[in-house]
């Protein structure tokens, strides 16, 4: 009998609508990014890079983490924003891409977790037509029914790309 | 993640699909079941054969998280066991309610496809249903089996619905036989199938056993109980042409009393030898175990399948990677050793740190070498395609050949073996092809008619050497040479005096065949040249040797492993890279002044040679980088001189540093399509350090046009 009894509270999360996904926010050249977070499988300090050579521009280079051979991505070179050497707040976001391979993504810094519900995200289309395949939806926190209180003014104008981080890692040209 | 999603809906559906089949099966049971039950015939291989039925339905749907089925599954299990066992009837009642459980588990199961709702008020009535059927408490009855001298021995093993079948048997006026059989080993699964479908007609077998009586090694004798209502005479007959010897058992003087089959757990050890109870003083096995040899042989050789896991390599390789975090570790803490060492009042807390820190470093040695150790498999499993092969060829060429394989156990890292099957084959298909000839010819130049390749494997250190050797005509090195010319690989100059050496490395040439027709099999000009890239890419190098008319011998030198290999590190730019020892030829101090330049291309004069060379700084784009500041100023550097296929090439270096034993990581997807690499390793200091792949820079030099592998701006 337990199935059921957790069958009907699932039904009541849809219909309360309050079914929110985890988000993890990081900043990328001053910009607020947010991708799912279970896809980040660990959050770890840059240990040293070794460049490869001849490898797609967004690609910092391989390095070990404990133990595990990592393939660095810049995210300010795959996302096509200026460039900036990793500072003392940059992390790198590992993703599982799959039959143990893990690929890290450099950001200039993680800032929060966020829940977001179904309607607190926007699609990507809103933003125009031609949306790069990794942009998967506009965050509004608590801005969405637009009767935002003036105390959240500034949290509603906040706007936060939401980007697929698989797929931000796996289209690597 | 839709992968992962998806997936997992894969397996839901295959649940699905699994469940239903069973559910169908068991619909057909119960009907048979029911029509036994009316017709009073005996239904216990049914009942049987339900309850196992339920008994699957119940892992897969505890697997899946149907819990109502699974209770279901549960309770209906528990009754099915009680009729299997006997300890309930099979009555219209009983099996009223086994038919009310399958008829709801399809239900149960539409629901769970979320198809129905869930009807949770027919499930409690069948529990309860279930519930009731079932019988609390042991069976009381005085056993019947006490009724027949049976050997303890015997009784000890049997299974509980052995047993219970044993004394159905009794019960319903059976005899019993006991049946001597002798199997070979080879065929017993398929025999003891024969004997049972024939023994069927007759009676019903309770149980069969490995007979104490010695046998020969091949071959191994059975004792089968047998319940029949027939005759001694009628069972021997129907088995005579089986010879079985069969043997009614008598029944039992009133005393003095046989075991009760109850005390079937605690071994009746009086009537035991001495030995079993010292192996499994507990337990239903110990009257196995005090079989004679034969059964000892079947009991070996079950306890072997027991003892041997699979393991994915790939848990292996990340075992790997914790023992270099451990070495990572250590590495730490030897700095913390050496700086304790320096504090004045903790020299003696540093010396035993530094005692722990060596046995430290010892077992992590010893853990490296196990795990080193579980990657080795024997070499005989890439052998043994061999001779299929050789049989095969040999027919379709109509030639005669012997295949002698010596060596087979030498170990090597499963990934190696996987590996060289390929290359192996192709040797011996060229040995076959081209190589050993036509019985008549053989005759001709007084050879033994049947030609022989010999594989001979040995361990060389770190390195397992195989050799493949035949008997054949050897290499017509004039023919090579003028197949060479013919194809434009070399100048007439050089084929007039080109060392014996040379013209053997020949053969590895792309595109080179000695034969004027292609065969079937090789001889298309793909084959020696494929082989010599596909060892090379595991760290190996081949050899050729030979004398014309005698015979041919080609030797491979692998690495034991694949996942430590011997490298020679060096250094560009500041940046560390590991050259693979067995793609360098040697490595000669760089002179610019010995440098000519070409149509754009860099080339070196060697002892009389020209060598092309590229500059690693250069062609890995290190130039157009900032400089580190641990570039060296005052460039002299050093030409490391690989040659991988037959294609050679030296590399300019700044400085050479040490040889080392390496794991070798693989760089993964993302950086698949990057050319030169082989992969990474961890250089001690938490830095990572890339393997270069030979092959590949080997021919991006060869090739090198000046742009096309350039970042922009590289060149001058």
């Amino acid at each position: 009998m337990k199935a059921l009894s957790r069958k009907t509270s699932r039904a009541a999360a849809r219909s309360n609508n309050a079914a929110r996904t985890e988000f993890l926010t990081f900043s990328l050249a001053g910009d607020e990014y947010a991708a799912r977070i279970a896809v980040v499988a660990e959050i770890v300090r840059s240990p040293p890079i070794t460049e490869v050579p001849r490898a797609p521009r967004c690609v910092l280079g391989v390095a070990s983490v404990r133990g595990r051979l990592v393939t660095v991505i810049d995210g300010r070179r795959r996302l096509g924003l200026p460039e900036a050497a990793p500072g003392a707040r940059s992390r790198i976001l590992l993703v599982d891409t799959g039959g143990g391979e893990f690929v890290g993504v450099m950001v200039d810094a993680v800032l929060q977790v966020l829940r977001l519900s179904a309607l607190e995200i926007e699609p990507a289309s809103v933003l125009g037509g031609d949306q790069p395949a990794h942009v998967v939806g506009i965050g509004r926190p608590e801005g969405a029914s637009g009767e935002s209180t003036a105390m959240r003014a500034s949290a509603a104008s906040a706007i936060i790309v939401i980007v697929d981080l698989m797929n931000l890692v796996q289209a690597v040209a | 993640m839709s992968d992962y999603g998806s997936s997992l809906d894969k397996a839901r559906e295959d649940f699905f699909a699994e469940a239903q089949e069973l559910i169908d099966g068991l619909g057909r049971d119960v009907l048979a079941l029911d029509a036994r039950l009316k017709q009073n015939a005996p239904a216990h291989e049914l009942i049987n054969d339900v309850f196992r039925g339920v008994h699957t339905l119940k892992g897969l749907t505890g697997l899946f998280g149907a819990t109502l089925m699974l209770s279901v599954s549960h309770e209906l299990e528990d009754v099915l066991d009680d009729l299997r066992l006997g300890r309930l009837a099979l009555s219209p009642e009983v099996l009223d309610i086994v038919f009310g459980a399958v008829e709801l588990y399809g239900k149960l199961l539409i629901a769970e496809r979320g198809q129905a709702p869930e009807p949770t008020g027919e499930v409690r009535a069948l529990l309860n249903a279930l519930g009731n059927a079932g019988v609390q408490g042991a069976d009381a009855r005085a056993s019947p089996i006490a009724r027949y001298e049976l050997d303890p021995a015997l009784l000890g093993v049997l299974t509980e619905y052995e047993e219970h079948r044993l004394r159905a048997a009794i019960e319903s006026g059976a005899h019993l036989f006991k049946l001597r059989v002798t199997f070979s080993l080879m065929s017993i699964d398929t025999a003891l199938e024969d004997l049972k479908q024939r023994a069927r007609t007759y009676g019903e077998i309770i149980t069969y056993l490995p007979s104490a009586s010695a046998t020969s090694g091949d071959d191994i004798e059975l004792e089968v109980i047998l319940a029949s209502p027939d005759s001694a005479v009628t069972v021997a007959d129907a088995l005579a042409d089986l010879s079985v010897a069969v043997e009614e058992i008598a029944r039992a003087q009133p005393l003095p009393a046989p075991p009760r089959m109850g005390s079937r757990l605690s071994p009746t050890s009086s009537l035991l030898p001495p030995f079993a109870d010292l192996v499994a003083p507990q337990g239903i096995d110990a009257p196995r175990d005090s079989l004679g040899p034969p059964s000892l042989a079947l009991g070996a050789s079950l306890r072997s399948v027991s003892q041997t896991v699979r393991v994915d390599i790939r848990k292996l390789d990340n075992l790997m990677n914790i023992v270099g975090e451990l070495a990572i570790v250590r590495t730490s803490l030897l700095e913390v050793v050496e700086r304790l060492r320096l504090r004045a009042g903790q020299r003696e807390i540093a010396t035993d740190l530094q005692r722990l820190h060596r046995a430290f470093e010892r077992h992590l040695a010893k853990m490296q070498g196990g795990i080193l150790e579980v990657r080795m498999v024997p070499l005989g499993q890439a052998f043994e395609k061999l001779a299929r092969i050789v049989r095969q060829l040999s027919r379709e060429h109509d030639k005669e050949v012997n295949l002698v394989v010596t060596g087979a156990e030498t170990e090597i890292d499963k990934l190696i073996v996987e590996e060289l099957s390929d290359p192996l084959m192709h040797m011996i298909r060229n040995s076959i092809d081209h190589a050993i000839e036509s019985p008549h010819e053989r005759a001709r130049v007084g050879k033994p008619a049947a030609g022989t390749i010999v594989v001979n494997a040995y361990q060389k250190g770190n390195q397992v050497v195989i050799e493949v050797e035949d008997d054949g005509r050897g290499i017509d090195e004039d023919r090579v040479v003028a197949s060479a010319l013919r194809l434009g690989m070399i100048t007439h100059d050089e084929a007039r005096d080109l060392p014996r050496r040379d013209i053997l490395s020949l053969l590895f040439r792309p595109g080179l065949t000695t034969r004027d027709a292609a065969g079937d099999t090789s001889g298309r000009g793909v084959g020696m040249d494929v082989v010599k890239t596909n060892i090379a890419k595991l760290g190996g190098i081949i050899d050729v040797s030979g004398e014309s008319g005698i015979g041919t011998k080609i030797t491979i030198t692998m690495p034991i492993t694949l996942a430590i290999i011997r490298v020679l590190m060096v250094s560009v730019a500041g940046r560390i890279y590991a050259v693979p020892l067995p793609a360098i030829e040697e490595a000669i101090a760089f002179d610019e002044r010995l440098v000519r330049a070409y149509d754009g291309r860099e080339v070196l004069t060697q002892r009389g040679a020209t060598l092309p060379i590229c500059r690693l700084r250069k062609l890995f784009g290190h130039d157009a980088a900032p400089a580190l500041p641990t570039e060296p100023r005052g460039r002299a550097g050093f030409v490391v001189i690989a040659s991988v296929g037959g294609r050679r090439a030296g590399f300019v270096v700044d400085k050479l540093l040490a040889h080392q034993d390496i794991v070798i990581k693989s760089l993964g997807k993302t950086l698949r399509g990057v050319r030169g690499f082989a992969g990474a390793a961890e250089l001690g200091d938490q830095r990572v350090g890339l393997v270069v792949d030979m092959a590949q820079l080997i021919d991006d030099a060869l090739d090198y046009s000046g742009v096309h592998h350039q970042p922009a701006g590289a060149l001058s």
